[in-house]
């Protein structure tokens, strides 16, 4: 597998300054012909909690989960877990994972009929399942899709105790389906399952968002790619986070390895490019002197895949420390544009009109700014926006919460800025 | 570019006071570093330096080769380069190659606000010192083709890499051929070639590419010309950015014994009249037992002034 990485940074610092920001991008080709390095195991989740009869969600779900079936490949491993008060294996027997063939695909979906909505929602136990279930194929690429429309009945503290217990192990991507769910309780999950987060509010949509998931799924070819990044002696890392395709901050993932140096999780990897911040505040050096930042490094266990420097040098030549590099100015935008987002979201349901309305005219125009048209509409259904250029906005009277969910949702998405300098 | 006293390329002898390899064309190796090795200079015996060349412990950037680079080819000629004191790497160039009595020399300077700018003077650098070598007897006419050349390679830099594109590479310069008592020069920006006689008056025999120098004939007051904020920023350079490169050129039949200096703005910069450079020179030429430690004192005078930019000069004596 061919991975690069490139470091995007003005390096030249004033004399005192200490904080060093670059944007590294790492890109892969993909494995050799497509073909994955390690084995592949999957597990579908869905939440048959007794809300999910309601508006045609169970229907739905099983039309999601069997096109979502019918896209795995031969030869990868999966099974189906029906979320109830309890956990319980749909597909195979329990405790048994199926190889993916013809066959197997047609009893799964034959065994998918089965799934009834007349239970309760235990998020916990589900994702202590599908952990059950993946620990027999260690080194495989491990992804789960986890289908919900309710909020977590388990109690409190229980699902944050099994994210501390298995965060990282495999990834989840979570989807909530309709409205009755919480935002911030799926993002919990993703964020510590590197996975995405997003709102299904139409059920019949449900279908096309199983198999997109299960499509990207199948592109992965390789199973736990980290970040390894070294820092000099009396340097602390500000922060490590992904940038896009969206905004995951993983400074607080850090494992240690080695003498000044920690690895950061980037899950699985297929043929994609994603590009991250380090920021690293460093001691002052003389003018003329260059130190080395950060050395960021791509490995996969003990392979080290592509490398990358991020310098300071300082200087006393304003011309060149007053300089800002494009990637690092357009993604810090991109943070504060999710941080105003969420923020506008939270003052909106504190009942904060006044504050809800200054941070999502910053967001507007912060989006505009930076050419993210995706989240300029999605606020534009939450607030008219007069004059995004000065932020100006007025809060729609009429929210729908699909809107203002899909919103929050999606805030974290950033888009690339043109390369070059 | 400079060069040391064996082909490490092609190993073929070299013929007596060629400066380059006569047989492979390459030039023989650049200077040595000074003070490099596997300890870091900043953090001492706990810091090792890495393969990068950074030091593991405190990330400082040790010595690179260009930092400090001679080539020595006294009596004939002599030449040095130097980081100087307050920025991160030499981005200054040098070429020099002699044969018998004759010699070639080039000095470039990286424009700080380009990428790569030392990328830029290396190439230019090597690219005019490989004309200068084959060149025809037009001497005038053979430095513009050298200059010409160096324009051109610096300017397919910006083709190779897309943040060169986005930030065009450049540097200035200067280039001479001795050929016995003749002299040919020319160059495109501010780095200079002066005649330093053995007495009388000594004579800037480049007119700068520079804002203070086009302020000044327009009639601006010299003092306040130089004291403007812009006063160094060059009018003509080489990169791809720069149209197509003019080279002023010229000859000079001096007459009478002396030394032709080259030398980037991190010299003439503390001595910005010819009579000061010129008594800088005569000074260091007397009192240094041979013409390289002539050279390496005035880069010394120069750190010892502030060492505020990278420091080059070339030494070339003229017998009548
Ligand atoms: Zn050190
Ligand atoms: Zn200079």
């Amino acid at each position: 597998m061919a991975y690069t990485a490139e470091a995007f940074q003005n390096e030249f610092l004033a004399l005192g300054a200490t904080e060093v920001n670059a944007i590294v991008t790492v890109t892969s080709s993909g494995a050799e012909g497509g073909r994955r390095t390690a084995g592949a195991t999957e597990i579908i989740i869905v939440d048959c909690s007794g809300s999910m009869q309601a508006e045609g969600r169970m229907i739905a779900a099983r039309q999601a989960a069997k096109a979502a079936v019918n896209c795995i490949d031969d030869g990868v491993r999966f099974a189906i877990v029906a979320g109830v008060s309890t956990a319980q294996q749909l597909f195979p027997a329990p405790g048994q994972l199926a190889v993916a063939t013809p066959e197997t695909r047609a009893q799964a979906v034959h065994a998918i009929d089965r799934l009834q909505a007349n239970g309760g929602t235990a998020m916990g136990a589900w994702l202590k399942l599908a952990h059950q279930l993946f620990a027999q194929r260690p080194g495989d690429i491990q992804h789960a899709i986890l289908l919900t429309d309710g909020e977590n009945g388990e109690y409190k503290g229980y699902l944050e105790s099994v994210l501390q217990e298995i965060g990282g192990s495999f990834t989840c991507d979570c989807r909530g389906v309709g409205t009755n769910w919480t935002v911030s309780e799926l993002r919990k999950i993703a964020t510590a399952m590197l996975g995405t987060v997003d709102i299904v509010a139409r059920p019949q949509d449900l279908a096309a968002a199983f198999e997109q998931m299960m499509t990207a799924a199948m592109g992965k070819t390789s199973a736990d790619v980290q970040l390894k990044v070294w820092t000099p002696v009396n340097s602390t890392i500000r922060f490590v986070k992904q940038v896009e395709p969206q905004m995951v901050d993983l400074t607080g993932k850090r494992i240690e390895d080695g003498p000044r140096a920690g690895r950061y999780p980037l899950g699985s990897w297929g043929s994609e490019s994603r590009d991250y911040h380090v920021c690293v505040d460093v001691t002052a050096g003389a003018a003329g002197d260059e130190m080395l930042a950060a050395r960021v490094s791509v490995v996969e266990g003990d392979v080290v895949h592509a490398q990358s420097l991020v310098r300071a040098v300082w200087t006393d030549d304003s011309a060149l420390s007053a300089r800002i590099n494009r990637q690092v100015a357009h993604y810090t935008g991109q943070a504060e544009l999710a941080e105003v987002i969420q923020a506008g979201i939270e003052a909106r349901k504190a009942g904060d009109d006044r504050t809800a309305t200054l941070k999502f005219g910053r967001a507007a125009q912060l989006a505009h700014q930076s050419g993210n048209k995706a989240t300029e509409e999605l606020l534009s259904t939450v607030v008219e926006i007069e004059d995004a250029e000065t932020g100006t906005v007025r809060l729609r009277r009429r929210i729908e919460a699909a809107d203002e969910m899909a919103l929050d949702t999606r805030s974290t998405k950033t888009v690339r800025v043109g390369r070059g300098q | 570019m400079t060069v040391s006293l064996e082909c490490a390329a092609c190993a073929d002898e070299r013929a007596a006071g060629a400066a380059f390899c006569e047989s492979c064309g390459r030039t023989l190796a650049t200077g040595s570093p000074a003070g490099a090795g596997p300890q870091c200079q900043a953090c001492g015996p706990a810091g090792a330096v890495d393969a990068d060349g950074y030091c593991g412990t405190c990330g400082m950037l040790a010595a690179r080769p260009r930092d400090h680079a001679e080539a020595d080819s006294s009596p004939v000629a002599a030449a040095v380069t130097d980081r100087g004191l307050r920025h991160h790497r030499n981005e200054d160039a040098m070429w020099l190659a002699v044969r018998g009595a004759d010699a070639d020399a080039v000095v470039c300077d990286g424009v700080s606000a380009s990428y790569d700018p030392d990328v830029a003077s290396a190439v230019a650098a090597e690219a005019a010192g490989k004309v200068l070598a084959a060149g025809g007897d037009d001497l005038a006419g053979r430095i513009a083709e050298a200059i010409t050349a160096a324009g051109a390679a610096v300017a397919e830099l910006a083709r190779t890499d897309p943040r060169r594109a986005a930030s065009n590479p450049a540097c200035t310069i200067v280039a001479a051929c001795v050929r016995g008592t003749e002299v040919g020069y020319g160059w495109v920006g501010d780095s200079r070639a002066y005649w330093v006689p053995e007495q009388g008056e000594a004579r800037q025999l480049t007119e700068d590419d520079s804002w203070a120098t086009h302020a000044i004939a327009l009639g601006v007051d010299p003092q306040s010309a130089w004291n403007d904020p812009k006063a160094h920023a060059i009018t003509a350079w080489l990169g791809a950015d720069a149209g197509p490169v003019r080279p002023r050129t010229d000859t000079l039949r001096p007459g009478e014994a002396g030394i032709l200096v080259l030398c980037s703005d991190g010299l003439w910069n503390y001595l910005t009249e010819p009579a000061e450079l010129a008594s800088t020179v005569r000074a260091a030429v007397r009192e240094a037992p041979d013409l390289i430690s002539a050279a390496r004192s005035l880069v010394t005078f120069a750190n010892d002034a502030g060492g505020a930019d990278n420091i080059t000069v070339v030494l070339v004596p003229i017998h009548t």
